[in-house]
């Protein structure tokens, strides 16, 4: 499993675009991916294949996320999702 | 019959349309929810799979139409409702409660789809919340679908039907496009929202931000005044008659298009006429309507489109594209004014915090960027740039000194040039209209953003119902304001352009002809009838018009008194 912190750089935070963006990329992985709010406390995970999960995780510009990816592709799919997310 | 009432809101998308009100849209979908045997869920199952595969043709074909539409990006909207029919969370979700629970899919669907409105409705950020709209419209689409053996997710409507609803999603607008719809009036919305921009993509005239709209019954007249953001209800006869004339003038002025001869009033005056625009996609547009000049090109929505920061190579390449396809003519960059919209979105700061410059000056990467990418595009054609929501002349020199900066970087290659371009500012605070003639040393043109400074000087927030009936350009102090600024710039060498929504407006332009303004720029959709109404027009007679609504103390007298002198 690889792990990563990131920083949402985008204006809106993870708004609708960006959501259907992160879908899209992580549907080009084999691996399982998530994301989840590191400040939330409530640490809730979303899949991120679904754009609904996404949207609920409700990052905005500037909260943190850790992305995680389980699978043979796993680093490379943490990296894009990383570089996507740092906007 | 019942009597007139004009019921006010906000303007969404301009045009003037008359029809019947039709108000089934926000109405209960009727589905019956019921238990099956459990031999049966393979059926329902499938019967589910079904429905999804009809939406996402549906939306599929929305998309690449959309993408054909004037305004392409609005394509965006329909990306989101297409992953929601592939998304787990909701799709598999259904597909188990039909089999654990053995219940017919449209229960399913409710099911599922209340648990996730609850928790949109737990959010704390607005714009999320907000999003539970796709979902509601994925939702009202694939319940009609399992119920109906049309193609369409939505019932026929009749000739000229003004939709009045709550809120009407962008795709329902979308697919009703053919089937007539003259205008829409809702409850919700703003100019900026998702709706709004597909009314004006498909140039129907909307009002957004009713209050109530109980007073409003299927089937009673509308008169939707979509610039003017009002709709009158049940419209005397009278109204009635003036209305229709009014339609008719602008459908005829649409079908002159007196296309390659400048606009000149009747007395021989040359008036420049330009258009506005929001998406570099648009400039074409523009030219074939015969446009002399691009008065102003918004350049946020294209910049933030994507909802990330562009490339620098790629925003130069866009705007040298534009500067391309309007050459030889020129084209004022605006930019980026990042407006209320956007603020609401993510700061509880006040809405004025961080508009236009100030944003620009607090976030000078993002303005170095654009600028930029501006200037390297430069060579293209006749670039402009203006600088929006000016206050005060520290921020003016802050921003000359930030565009020279780069400039200075960008010449330093012996091989590049940086070509001349003229800064402007945007009047569009009082502030900026007070201290003009100070401005004036510092840059080489003004525009007059009407829109805004009209906001500022009655101090009216047009997107809130309960004060946008008091947004008035024929307001005493607006006609004070305008021959000011007039009066301050006239000895200055230093054009101006007056590109709000006055100058789109026959009576409103009358009066900034009559005041001594000799450009304009207004939307695609009223180019052709402000070029037809410059041409029926006699400065000479304006300029003793002015003089004389001058001294008039109401905003309703001037304009009874300049629309009795221009019809």
């Amino acid at each position: 499993m690889t792990e990563r912190e990131v920083i949402v750089g985008h204006r809106l935070g993870l708004h609708a675009r960006a959501a259907a963006r992160v879908v899209q990329l992580s549907s080009q992985y084999q691996s399982m991916i998530s994301l989840s709010r590191r400040d939330d406390g409530k640490s809730v995970e979303a899949d991120a294949r679904s754009i609904l999960s996404i949207l609920l995780l409700a990052a905005a510009h500037g909260s943190a996320l850790i992305v995680r990816a389980d699978g043979a592709d796993e680093s490379d799919a943490v990296n894009s999702i990383c570089e996507y997310l740092k906007g | 019959m019942s009597e007139e009432r004009i019921i006010r809101g906000v303007m969404a998308s301009s045009g003037v349309a008359i029809g019947r009100a039709i108000r089934s849209f926000d109405s209960q979908q009727i589905s019956y929810n019921f238990h099956i045997p459990h031999a049966a869920t393979a059926k329902e199952i499938a019967r589910f799979r079904d429905s999804i595969d009809k939406s996402r043709k549906q939306l599929e074909r929305m998309q690449s139409e959309l993408r054909q539409s004037r305004i392409p990006e609005s394509s965006f909207l329909v990306d989101a409702h297409l992953l929601i029919l592939q998304d787990k969370l909701f799709v598999d979700r259904i597909v188990e409660t039909i089999q654990e629970k053995s219940v017919n899919a449209e229960w399913a669907i409710q099911q599922v789809s209340g648990e996730l409105f609850e928790a949109y409705d737990r959010l704390q950020d607005d714009y999320l919340r907000e999003r539970r709209g796709d979902l509601e419209d994925i939702v009202r689409r694939l319940l009609h679908n399992l119920r109906a053996k049309s193609t369409s997710a939505l019932p026929a409507l009749p000739y000229d039907a003004i939709l009045v609803g709550k809120s009407i999603s962008p795709s329902t607008l979308f697919e009703l496009r053919a089937s007539r719809v003259a205008g829409l009036v809702t409850e919700t919305g703003s100019p900026l929202s998702h709706t709004a921009i597909v009314a004006r993509s498909l140039e129907l005239p909307a009002v957004m931000g009713i209050h109530d709209l109980s007073c409003i019954s299927s089937g009673d007249l509308l008169i939707v005044n979509g610039a003017r953001g009002f709709v009158i209800c049940n419209p005397d006869p009278s109204t009635l008659r003036e209305y229709r004339q009014k339609s008719r003038q602008q459908r005829s002025t649409q079908t002159v298009a007196a296309r390659g001869v400048p606009a000149t009033t009747q007395d021989g005056i040359r008036i420049s006429l330009g258009t506005n625009i929001n998406f570099s996609e648009e400039a074409q547009a523009a030219v074939d309507s015969g446009t002399e000049f691009i008065g102003l090109y918004r350049t946020e929505f294209d910049f933030f489109k994507e909802g990330e920061r562009p490339s620098e190579d790629e925003l130069s390449a866009q705007y040298a594209r534009v500067l391309k396809t309007v050459r030889p003519s020129p084209v004022t960059f605006r930019t980026i004014d990042v407006g209320n919209d956007w603020n609401n979105r993510e700061s509880s700061g006040s809405t004025l915090a961080s508009r236009g410059l100030r944003f620009s000056l607090e976030n000078p990467d993002v303005f170095r960027l654009q600028i930029r990418a501006l200037l390297r595009a430069s060579r293209s054609g006749q670039m402009r740039i203006l600088l929006p929501f000016v206050s005060t002349i520290d921020d003016l020199d802050a921003a000359l000194e930030i565009i020279n900066g780069v400039k200075r970087d960008l010449a330093r290659p012996k091989t590049s040039t940086v070509r001349d371009v003229p800064i402007g500012v945007m009047i569009e605070t009082p502030a900026a209209a007070q201290t003009c003639d100070l401005m004036a040393s510092r840059v080489d043109f003004f525009c007059l953003g009407t829109n805004d400074l009209i906001q500022y000087y009655l101090v009216v927030d047009r997107s809130d119902q309960s004060v946008a009936h008091l947004y008035n350009p024929f307001h005493p102090a607006i006609l004070r304001c305008l021959h000011q600024v007039y009066t301050l710039l006239q000895y200055s060498g230093r054009p101006i352009t007056v590109c709000g929504e006055m100058a789109a407006d026959p009576a409103a332009a009358a009066i900034l002809l009559g005041l001594g303004f000799t450009s304009l720029s207004v939307s695609l959709a009223a180019y052709p009838r402000m070029k037809e109404t410059i041409g029926s027009l006699d400065v000479g007679k304006l300029h003793e018009l002015a003089g004389e609504i001058m001294k008039m103390d109401s905003p309703k007298a001037v304009e009874d008194r300049v629309r009795a002198t221009i019809s």
